[in-house]
């Protein structure tokens, strides 16, 4: 079969030099793109340099000094090390971690299950398909103001778990530590899945037909099919989806806040809502900015093996 | 090794009748093209064939088994798509092995059969890697290896050189027809592509607007097409054919065809044909093939309209009331505006029922 050697991709193989004009162009491109380029730098660079000058400081507004004199409070790495010792900061970090870990994966298979619902047709389908979608819609802060009423000893969630017991429960959710956690988990739960559920929907949609076709013609039963061809294939944007929740919980704060204000005590107190307290309450910045570096190297890291990720299947996996 | 039988197939979407009763047989081993312009019903037909489709009325035997009911996993059909639907989430090996791996054969058995398929099909070199970035002759190759690997009795192609470049679609032509010859399988080909469908099929099932024209081999849909519209679809350019009457002349009965003259007399048995047929009103038919273009004289009278010079041969368009094409020699000396007269070789003239636009044969 001589046809192997008409390959199309043999052309590829040719060595990529760049010719003269096309450099030329290149500078030009680089030349126009300057002054949005340094403007770009400006608005993202200079906070972050500003921010890091802070971090090394005692600095606060309260100093009755410009944030520009804080090397007067220079302390080189105190706030870091202070950091590594403060408990209220371990447990915010780890009770984020715990909203995290029961939140991510709830929101990913709730909404795997429903995406997989919906690539059949069924009757109401458009109808349930709004429903689902209304409260990630909802304002983060409407929609904690709602939970907060909800989960009053007195109030409906309590009225439906006595209906359906037959018993009279009244349940102190937000006054209680553990279960104030859990309503958060709830509330972030109810937000967010719709937003897992469009994108995975989206990706399963996007799986070609013709492969699921191919794959029951070669005998794969529904089970079969929805792991060796489906999953794989949205996996990209698995990724995509658990990276963007993952990183908004980190962020998790307005919701929470109206619900309990991170309590009782800190029972719910999560990293932003802590940093909220240090920069309104304590009023130390040069803290505040350490504590918030930590976190944007943190998330960076987190975005960048993402984007690895997308990368990695614009090259390879899909055709 | 299996022989399709669809009797009476009907399918309907909503009001729109793909497919009004198609009855035909697929012998066993035999390599058939469904052929038809877009929307004739020939991609129905397949997936009703691999099950992916149920039928509306009538039914598919596979030797003599219904199989209507039986899902289309379990109908043993291997399905070409027409864009491979390679999974490319996977290597090659993974693609091949995929079919004896989900009906739960032995790993053993799975690696043996791989083996096997990649040796014959000469993946063997690219076994491991990513099937996403391979070239389309392997792909097709790759899609073949893939269902052949279970044995199916039948398979079936979609348009799977629709997306392949003219100058490349040679080549995967015979790679495919020499592939065919190895496996014995019974195919069903589908296409639009008249070319592909005469090189490689054994027989030609011809469609339009859910009706099967003709069926027989590639040669004698080309000689002898059952009526006017496989004439027409049939050949490159098509079959000419002018409207006319017949008419006794002195040496015999022609056909009067108007400003273009009257027709040589037509063969005896062609003749006897006609006036057994009834109707007068005929539709004269030579292939462009068949003609001899003379300058003045006797034949059709007709005057040059263009001259389509395709290197090997040269396309004379003539027109008298209706355009007629004509094949000549590459260096064929007329130009736009000369009178010419063409001679139809007389074994090559075909006549068809004007109103029917049913063949009228002779012998």
């Amino acid at each position: 079969m001589s046809a192997t050697e008409i390959l199309p991709g043999a052309a590829e193989a040719a060595p990529r030099t760049i010719p003269p004009v096309d450099r030329e162009s290149r500078r030009l491109g680089f030349r126009l793109t300057l002054p949005t380029q340094l403007l770009v730098l400006f608005i993202a660079g200079f906070p972050l340099l500003m921010q890091l000058y802070i971090s090394l400081t005692d600095w606060s507004p309260l100093d009755g000094v410009g944030w520009w004199k804080a090397w007067q409070s220079w302390n080189s790495f105190a706030n870091y090390t202070d950091l590594l010792e403060d408990r209220r900061w371990w447990g915010a970090l780890w009770r984020t971690f715990i909203i995290m870990l029961v939140c991510v994966p709830a929101e990913f298979l709730l909404a795997l299950g429903l995406a997989t619902l919906f690539m059949d047709d069924f009757p109401g389908k458009r109808v349930f398909y709004s429903i689902l979608l209304m409260p990630m819609m909802v304002v983060p802060a409407v929609a904690g103001y709602m939970f907060f009423m909800l989960f009053q000893s007195g109030g409906p969630f309590n009225g439906i778990l006595s209906a359906l017991s037959g018993m009279d429960i009244k349940i102190a959710w937000l006054s209680d530590p553990t279960l104030a956690l859990v309503a958060v988990m709830i509330a972030d739960i109810w937000q967010w899945t719709p937003l897992m559920f469009l994108i995975l929907l989206a990706g399963l949609v996007g799986v070609p037909e013709d492969q699921l076709k191919a794959a029951t013609l070669l005998g794969a039963n529904w089970r079969q099919r929805f792991f060796t061809i489906m999953l794989p294939r949205i996996k990209t944007i698995m990724v995509i989806a658990l990276a963007i929740r993952v990183i908004e919980i980190f962020k998790i704060f307005d919701t929470l806040y109206i619900m309990t204000g991170g309590g009782p005590g800190v029972a719910t107190e999560t990293i932003s809502v802590y940093i909220y307290k240090v920069t309104t309450q304590d009023l130390i910045w040069g803290y505040v900015a350490a504590i918030a570096l930590v976190i944007l190297i943190a998330l960076s890291v987190l975005a960048v093996f993402a984007m690895k990720r997308m990368e990695a299947a614009k090259n390879g996996g899909r055709a | 090794m299996t022989t399709i039988r669809l009797e009476n197939l009907v399918k309907r979407f909503g009001d729109f009748t793909a497919l009004k009763t198609m009855d035909l047989e697929i012998r066993d081993g035999e390599f058939m093209a469904l052929l038809g312009p877009s929307g004739c019903g020939k991609s129905t037909t397949m997936n009703m064939i691999a099950g992916m489709e149920d039928p509306s009325g009538g039914r598919i035997l596979f030797d003599g088994r219904d199989m209507n009911g039986v899902p289309m996993g379990k109908r043993g059909v291997g399905f070409v798509f027409q864009n491979y639907a390679i999974f490319t989430h996977m290597t090659v090996r993974q693609n091949l092995a995929y079919g004896p791996k989900m009906r739960g054969m032995s790993r053993s058995e799975i690696d043996r059969r791989v083996k096997n398929i990649a040796d014959f099909l000469q993946l063997t070199p690219m076994l491991d890697q990513k099937s996403a970035k391979l070239s389309v002759n392997i792909l097709q190759r790759l899609a073949i290896g893939r269902s052949a690997i279970v044995e199916p009795a039948i398979f079936l192609l979609d348009e799977p050189l629709s997306n392949v470049d003219a100058a490349f679609r040679a080549v995967m032509r015979t790679e495919l027809k020499h592939l065919q010859k190895q496996f014995k399988q019974t195919m069903v080909y589908v296409t639009h592509d008249q070319l592909e469908a005469m090189t490689m099929a054994d027989r030609i099932a011809v469609m339009d607007h859910g009706v099967l024209q003709q069926v027989g081999t590639p040669l004698e849909v080309y000689n002898n097409p059952a009526n006017i519209f496989v004439a027409r679809f049939i050949g490159a350019p098509g079959m000419n054919l002018i409207a006319g009457e017949l008419a006794e002349t002195d040496r015999g009965l022609a056909v009067d065809l108007g400003s273009w003259g009257v027709s040589p007399p037509l063969p005896d048995d062609l003749a006897a044909a006609a006036s057994a047929a009834g109707s007068r009103a005929v539709q004269y038919g030579f292939r462009p093939e068949e003609a001899t273009l003379g300058l003045e004289g006797q034949g059709l009278r007709s005057r040059v309209t263009f001259v389509e010079r395709i290197g090997a041969r040269t396309i004379v368009h003539v027109e008298s009331g209706q355009t007629v094409k004509i094949v000549a020699e590459n260096d064929v000396g007329c130009s736009i505006g000369d009178d010419v007269s063409i001679v139809p070789a007389p074994a090559a003239v075909r006549l068809f029922d004007a109103a029917s636009t049913a063949a009228i044969r002779g012998g």
